[in-house]
């Protein structure tokens, strides 16, 4: 037997029993398309994620107070006070540090007249706008002279200049926060959301003012960019904030720390190894949805030998060899799972494309983005589940005496 | 030239759980081509047994079966079904048509089987045999809409499509009503008188009369083994054991 005409029976048969064979390969559609969606989504988030981190390039380093223990970042808004100014200058002094730019957050809110604003109020350090490559949409950047003159002067986000002032030109207007007013001198450029916050409704004063408001002795958290080598300048930093802060910790516990630094670089490690538990989470979910398709499949076909015993009897009479009559129920059990597997790829492109949709609503930074090994892996893997379960029913199909078939009722 | 079909001595038992049922007891017979022969007999007697082993279907127990000159006693499995797609083939009582598939589908089925045919000249051996047996009209028909006498004469195109060498029609008319049995033992009869040689294995002597030559089996034996004249065309040789 050709493999075209073995390829042309199996899709007719198929399709002579439309309805169980959309109901077996039910399993497969379901576990490739959820593999396809949520790779699909992975790859979205992995470009989300490292199109923040190299906007910020591999030098760009971040201590928040705290401790890792009491969970990193999220910790670190309420208000630890192990970050002091003297640390800072220190840390200054460092060779292996560039810039560093301390920053301290302000209540809110931001008003003008009666519109009210809620956006963060950030009191910054020049170096900060360096730091994070930012730069002026309108006006000007916060700089060196403001802050040493501790000029009251606000630079905005774009969503807050939007939410105050509408389209219509912020500068030189006032703004007030708390029972101070300040100048607008200038608008920054749109960021986007930076590791899922929105880095554009802030206002942004600078530091000494911010000192003086809050009376505050230590940072809230601080950014620099390192010299030439993170890794050295990380160690620096580390060193020295054990060494002031009295900390002993020659096994680099972090839990024994009261300050994080995170590196852009350490976020990819981060990245990678929350991409990896995701394909090793894509691949059981893979692993388990078509066992349990496969397993489906090999009783439907078993099933379906039984029910067709006859007419494997009457090919075998019609001059089917053993191996004809194997490699058209393998390619019955193939053709359900990769039909089931291409299904499943449209399905789960489609809500991935979908659900992109709605994400870019929030996060613009989201785009719909397929990852090809994986589809590629997810079909092929249907492909092998179909080969896997069908050799079974395909054996006890081949070897059916011919005469006791053709009696079969 | 050698007879198409030699058997000398079959014996053929089956075993099922260590016990031993024999059918056929030695069996002698030689069939020519051309010839229109009836193996008759009652039920249970084993004339679907012999043929079976006559089609490669199964093998004999002991003694030899010689085909076209050949003794078949060392023909692996594929040996068998390859004999089967090109040189013999079977109509069942039963039809055994694939029911959702059409007339044509099912008449193109065992030119899948068939080295010989290149896939372009397949529609058209179909469709001459659906001729052969005066179904053109239903071609395109699913099979499961035709009266019992069509199906089995689209079995009968279907034994055609690769010209075999002959043709074996085990009760063809046992599901029939006598006048599509009539009819469908007519279409055999046309067959044999186009050159094609058929064993028929039945037990009705109506339709055994049908044959030019009627071998009688009983327990296992060959009983009695007769040449009808009136039926025999010219140049047929039929011998006599
Ligand atoms: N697979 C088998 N196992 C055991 N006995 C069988 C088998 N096939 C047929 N027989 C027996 O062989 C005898 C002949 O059967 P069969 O050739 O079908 O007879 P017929 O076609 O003449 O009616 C019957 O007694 C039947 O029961
Ligand atoms: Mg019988």
């Amino acid at each position: 037997m050709k493999y075209s005409d073995i390829l042309t029976s199996a899709f007719t048969a198929l399709r002579r029993n439309i309805g169980r064979s959309t109901l077996t390969m039910l399993g497969i559609v379901i576990g490739v398309g959820s593999v396809v969606l949520m790779s699909s989504v992975g790859a979205s988030m992995e470009k989300v994620i490292l199109s923040q981190i190299s906007s910020l390039g591999s030098k760009s380093m971040v201590i928040f107070p705290g401790s890792n223990q009491e969970g990193g970042a999220s910790q670190v808004f309420a208000g630890h006070d192990s970050l002091t100014f003297e640390d800072i200058e220190h840390l200054e002094k460092l060779t292996t540090i560039d810039t560093i730019a301390p920053i301290v957050f302000m209540p809110g809110p931001a008003k003008r007249g009666r519109e009210e604003s809620s956006a963060q109020i950030m009191g910054v350090h020049p170096n900060f706008f360096h730091n994070q490559k930012m730069s002026a949409a309108q006006g000007r950047l916060l700089d060196a002279h403001d802050n040493d003159r501790a000029a009251r002067f606000a630079l905005l986000g774009p969503d807050v200049k939007e939410e105050l002032f509408g389209q219509s030109d912020p500068l030189g207007k006032e703004i007030t926060v708390g029972d101070r007013s300040y100048t607008v001198v200038g608008v920054t450029k749109a960021l986007g959301s930076q590791f899922f916050q929105n880095a554009d409704d802030r206002v942004y004063i600078s530091l000494s003012v911010a000192r003086q408001v809050t009376g505050q002795k230590y940072a809230s958290y601080i950014t620099m960019l390192a010299t030439d080598s993170f890794d050295v300048a990380f160690a620096h930093v580390e060193g020295l904030l054990r060494y002031r802060h009295k900390i002993e910790n020659p096994k680099n516990d972090p839990e024994k720390d009261d300050f994080i630094v995170r590196s852009s670089e350490q976020a990819n490690a981060i990245l990678s190894s929350v991409s990896l538990g995701l394909t090793l989470f894509i691949t059981t979910v893979a692993g388990i949805s078509l066992l349990v398709g496969g397993i489906g499949i090999m009783n439907i076909m078993l099933v379906t030998v039984t029910e067709r015993t006859r007419e494997i009897g009457l090919r075998k009479a019609l001059g089917a060899r053993p191996r004809d009559i194997l490699l058209q129920f393998l390619a019955e059990s193939v053709a359900l799972t990769v039909t089931g597997g291409m299904i499943g790829l449209i399905f789960g492109l489609g809500l991935a494309w979908i659900i992109a949709q709605i994400i870019q609503g929030f996060l613009s930074t989201y785009l719909f983005a397929i990852s090809f090994p994986s589809m590629i892996a997810a079909v092929l893997m249907a492909a092998l589940t179909g080969v896997i379960f069908g050799i079974s029913p395909a054996r006890k199909a081949s070897s059916l005496d011919p005469v006791e078939s053709l009696r079969y009722e | 030239m050698p007879s198409l079909i030699s058997l000398s001595g079959l014996h053929k038992s089956y075993f099922n759980d260590e016990v031993e049922t024999a059918v056929l007891h030695g069996i002698d017979l030689e069939i020519d081509t051309g010839e229109f022969i009836a193996i008759m007999g009652p039920s249970g007697s084993g004339k679907s047994t012999l043929m079976h082993i006559l089609g490669f279907l199964d093998r004999p127990t002991a003694g030899t079966y010689t085909f076209l000159g050949e003794n078949t006693a060392g023909k692996n499995d594929d040996d068998l079904a390859a004999i089967r797609a090109t040189k013999v083939s079977f109509v069942f009582q039963a039809f055994h048509l694939l029911p959702r598939a059409t007339v044509l589908e099912n008449v193109l089925l065992p030119l899948l089987y068939h080295p010989g045919i290149a896939s372009i000249d397949r529609e058209k051996y179909a469709r001459k045999a659906i001729a052969s047996v005066g179904l053109s009209d239903r071609a395109g028909f699913l099979s499961s809409q035709l009266s019992g006498g069509q199906k089995q004469r689209v079995a009968i195109a279907r034994a055609l499509v690769t010209e075999p060498a002959l043709i074996f029609a085990d009760e063809p008319t046992g599901n029939l009503d006598s006048a599509s049995g009539l009819q469908v033992m007519e279409v055999l009869e046309k067959l044999n008188a186009a050159g094609h040689t058929i064993i028929l294995v039945t037990h009705e002597r109506t339709t055994a009369e049908f044959a030019d030559r009627i071998v009688h089996i009983k327990d296992g034996l060959i009983e009695s083994d007769t040449s009808s004249h009136k039926r025999r065309k010219a140049g047929a040789d039929v011998k006599l054991k």
